[in-house]
């Protein structure tokens, strides 16, 4: 019994601390059991998050940074795995040991920053619909360049001389599951960890101080155009026969995509640009 | 033009005057139709009359009794109270000549 209503308080923390409390103190009242209450309170949970989808942030949130910021990052954080492994074997590269240091911290920093940034900006939009807008953002991260090179038929999941696939064994089964679902790669964590702390920061604060704005909007853009330069050095090296390579408007491309949420986080914090609301549905207001 | 739901609960804190808050308003509205009212009704259609003017909520002091949680207590505003007589009046005329108004009016008198 206790333990039910231990969980109702927990299921409670999807509401407004307000609302919470008045909920909670409603139940307890009621004297209900626990299974009518949860029933009740899941009630209310429910028609709260749908009320949150009828405001265009959590839409934007979710198309804008999850689906298109995260299809981008999801590209660069292929490529940093690649990458790592391919400069730590030395593998095919006629960059000096110090060039192949340079591009990849200029790419994690910029990841780094890149992903924190998105997280912000989730929290900041979605608000009490992160919960959503994070676990789209985290799977299209971690499996939308995966799945893009299985449909491809870069990676093949059935073999065509044994026609096995991996989920013929528990183990294979397991292993294709925990690649999809967990953040197994150095890149993935480079990526995932300060996107999660920025979703919690973003949840909390809203908007950033002008000062915080506009230091984060140069950092980001200084790694964007330090990655985009120094993956310049990547594709000479890596194609000599295709001299210059890919044009930088192309490989700023994905950058740009992955980092248009400074911008955003930016002209919020002017004082001219538009600021979340509070989108709670219950402010305490003095008796009158 | 009020809602269905939206007249019950307006009827049911005007009823209940000053001890009008969400949970002794679920016990009104469950005892005047005989049938379940679920919170999540109750309080997202207590934002949308807040919204739309016709109730003021304000947060009520703590009781032993709810574990020391506040109640979100309710009250009608004019406009309020204006609404519902309107929705009081159209249900009536829509059913004037109707055989079970007829009944519910001889059996009241």
């Amino acid at each position: 019994m206790r333990l039910g209503w231990w969980l109702l308080s927990v299921l409670s923390r999807a509401l407004e601390p307000a609302e919470r409390d008045v909920v909670l103190g409603d139940l307890a009242e009621s004297g209900e059991g626990v299974g009518a209450a949860t029933r009740n309170l899941l009630g209310l949970i429910v028609r709260r998050q749908a009320g949150l989808w009828l405001f265009w942030r959590p839409w934007l949130a979710l198309f804008g940074v999850s689906c298109l910021a995260g299809l981008s990052l999801s590209r660069i954080v292929f490529r940093l795995n690649v990458d790592f492994y391919k400069y730590a074997a030395h593998y095919a590269t006629t960059l000096t040991a110090r060039q192949e240091v340079a591009f990849l911290l200029c790419l994690a920093g910029a990841l780094t920053v890149w992903s924190w940034t998105c997280g912000f900006v989730l929290g900041s939009l979605s608000g009490r619909a992160v919960w959503l807008t994070w676990s789209v953002f985290y799977f299209v991260v971690l499996d939308s360049a995966l799945a893009r090179f299985v449909l491809a038929g870069n990676i093949i999941l059935r073999d065509p001389r044994t026609h096995e696939t991996p989920l013929d064994s528990p183990q294979g089964a397991l292993r294709l599951l925990m690649a999809t679902m967990l953040p197994l790669s150095i890149a993935a964590l480079v990526s995932l960890f300060p996107a999660v702390f920025g979703a919690f920061v973003g949840v909390r604060r809203r908007v950033l101080t002008v000062h915080h704005a506009y230091l984060i909007a140069a950092v980001n853009t200084a790694l964007t155009i330090l990655t985009t330069w120094s993956t310049g050095w990547y594709d000479p090296a890596h194609l000599p026969a295709r001299w210059p390579g890919v044009p930088w408007s192309t490989r700023l491309l994905p950058f740009l995509l992955a980092s248009w949420p400074a911008a955003y986080l930016l002209a919020c914090s002017l004082p001219t640009g538009s600021r979340p609301k509070d989108q709670a549905p219950l402010q305490p207001v003095p008796e009158p | 033009m009020l809602g269905e739901f939206e007249y019950l609960l307006l009827s049911a804190a005007a009823r209940l005057g000053d001890g009008a808050y969400g949970a002794a308003i679920r016990r009104d509205i469950e005892a005047a139709t005989k049938r379940r009212c679920s919170i999540g009704a109750l309080y997202t259609t207590l934002d949308r009359l807040e919204a739309k003017g016709l109730v003021t909520t304000w947060m009520g002091d703590p009781t032993p009794q709810r574990g020391g949680r506040p109640k979100r207590m309710v009250r009608v505003t004019g406009d309020g109270v204006h609404e519902a007589k309107a929705f009081y009046d159209a249900v009536s005329r829509a059913s004037r000549g109707m055989s079970w108004a007829a009944d519910r009016a001889r059996g009241s008198s």
